[in-house]
């Protein structure tokens, strides 16, 4: 097949309904990257680290992917909402605020209003800032083929660094995320070098509940710490059951720091990256409301 | 090579464009229609030097695909704010406050700034922060860029007569 060498040589299908998305990707001829808000992908082809591809198709005004919907105990989030929706919409708000707290640290408005948590998730970068919150939510990706659609639990969405569990035939429809329970607390806090327009060093997200002197459930994950961002399910282990007091978030701290095993890269050093892990986990103990 | 056809309106003109799809919208502007303004900072949206308004809402230029923008959509660039009373007022206070050192930024600067005020609800500091926090100036250090703005919230024209 020709191989393009500008953007301008990319062929690119706009479906008009996501039937005719997924007959075109059941059609190994017709096939091609799927782009939503672009913010990724316009970025790395035109820097030139990832290929063009000869075939695109475009899916983010397809109506079928657009949308919240509340379903009781849980939020319909499709894959063509903006990060501007999410922060905005007064369900993922009072929901799902550490979702919404995220999607506020992406980028800048403009970055925000274009790029998608479909094509966040997808992207699949470690440093994704939408993923912690979901993993936290136990959220669940779903994602469609011509013959059916079939539900991913978050925690293993991202098999490894920028890989993820959808075939060539499929794509991201929504996001099913439980709602935030009375009772139960969420936060999230991103360091980066500065507030906008910049990717993390190291963020996460928690999900808790606090029982009497005790923590009952503690969910956490971080993220710019491994090839994905991951859930710290031994250090959830040893929370439950712990008192909120001081000894327990100097040791919880230790134990974060001790847990990660980040890189040196372009953006921090591995070393830094863990002493930051550890204090946003003392963090969120520390500020937890009670 | 594939090309498709969109019909917009840029700042209340009626145009009809024909173009590779995935041609960034900011060289159709600059190239096809000579709609220089709106500049290329560093083209891989970190500045928001490219920042224009597709329906209402600021996009980076020069990450969005020209075919995803869709028929029948309403843009607005630099050019076109001059000819709105709210982009009047913002082009004096910038100007009368010296906000702008070597312009560059200016023209997507002054887009968030209209899209900002358009949008109503309170602006403060740090609503003005947060809205621009997309777009980069490497001279004023934004003092006089936020004031300019909190000036210009302040002479904003009254409701139906901004755009």
């Amino acid at each position: 097949m020709h191989t393009p060498q500008t953007l301008a040589e990319v062929a690119v299908y706009f479906p008009e309904e996501l039937d005719e998305a997924l007959a075109a990707l059941a059609d190994e001829s017709r096939r091609g990257q799927l782009l939503a808000g672009g913010t990724d992908l316009m970025v790395q082809w035109e820097a030139g680290v990832r290929p063009l591809p000869a075939q695109v198709i475009s899916i983010k005004h397809l109506s079928e992917l657009c949308g919240i919907a509340d379903k009781g105990a849980v939020l319909h989030i499709g894959a063509a909402v903006t990060h501007r929706q999410l922060r905005e919409s007064g369900l993922v708000r009072q929901y799902l605020p550490s979702l919404a707290a995220a999607a506020a640290t992406v980028g800048g408005y403009q970055i925000q209003a274009m790029g998608t948590i479909g094509g966040s998730l997808a992207n699949a970068s470690p440093a994704g800032d939408l993923a912690p919150s979901l993993l936290v939510a136990e959220a669940r990706i779903v994602v469609a083929n011509q013959q059916r659609e079939r539900s991913i639990p978050a925690t293993t969405f991202w098999q490894g660094y920028r890989t993820v569990d959808c075939a060539p035939d499929e794509l991201i429809v929504r996001v099913e995320c439980p709602k935030l329970k009375p009772g139960y607390v969420e936060g999230w806090r991103k360091l980066g070098p500065r507030k906008a327009q910049a990717i993390s060093k190291v963020m996460g997200s928690f999900r808790g509940a606090y029982d009497g002197a005790v923590i009952r459930e503690f969910h956490v994950a971080i993220g710019s710490v491994a090839p994905t961002c991951i859930r710290l399910t031994e250090l959830e282990s040893w929370l439950v059951g712990q008192p909120l007091t001081a000894a327990t978030f100097q040791e919880a701290e230790r134990r974060a720091r001790d847990t990660v095993q980040p890189i040196d890269d372009v953006r921090s050093t591995a070393a830094y990256r863990r002493w930051v892990t550890g204090r946003m986990i003392r963090g969120f103990l520390e500020t937890w409301p009670r | 090579m594939q090309t498709i056809k969109r019909s917009w309106t840029i700042n209340g003109t009626h145009y009809e464009v024909e173009t590779a799809p995935l041609r960034r919208l900011l060289d159709v502007l600059r190239e096809d229609l000579r709609l220089t303004g709106t500049k290329e900072g560093c083209g891989e949206g970190e500045c928001g030097a490219c920042t224009v308004m597709v329906d209402g809402e600021p996009v980076l230029a020069c990450l969005l695909a020209a075919g995803q923008v869709p028929d029948g959509a309403q843009l607005t660039t630099v050019e076109g704010l001059e000819h709105t009373p709210g982009g009047r007022v913002l082009q004096e206070a910038y100007a009368e406050l010296g906000a702008a050192q070597c312009g560059f930024c200016i023209p997507g600067m002054i887009v968030s700034s209209y899209a900002l005020l358009q949008r109503g609800g309170t602006v403060d500091a740090a609503a003005i922060r947060e809205a621009h926090a997309g777009n980069i100036c490497r001279c004023t250090g934004y003092k006089k860029i936020v004031a300019a703005i909190e000036l210009a919230a302040e002479r904003w024209p009254t409701a139906g007569t901004g755009k």
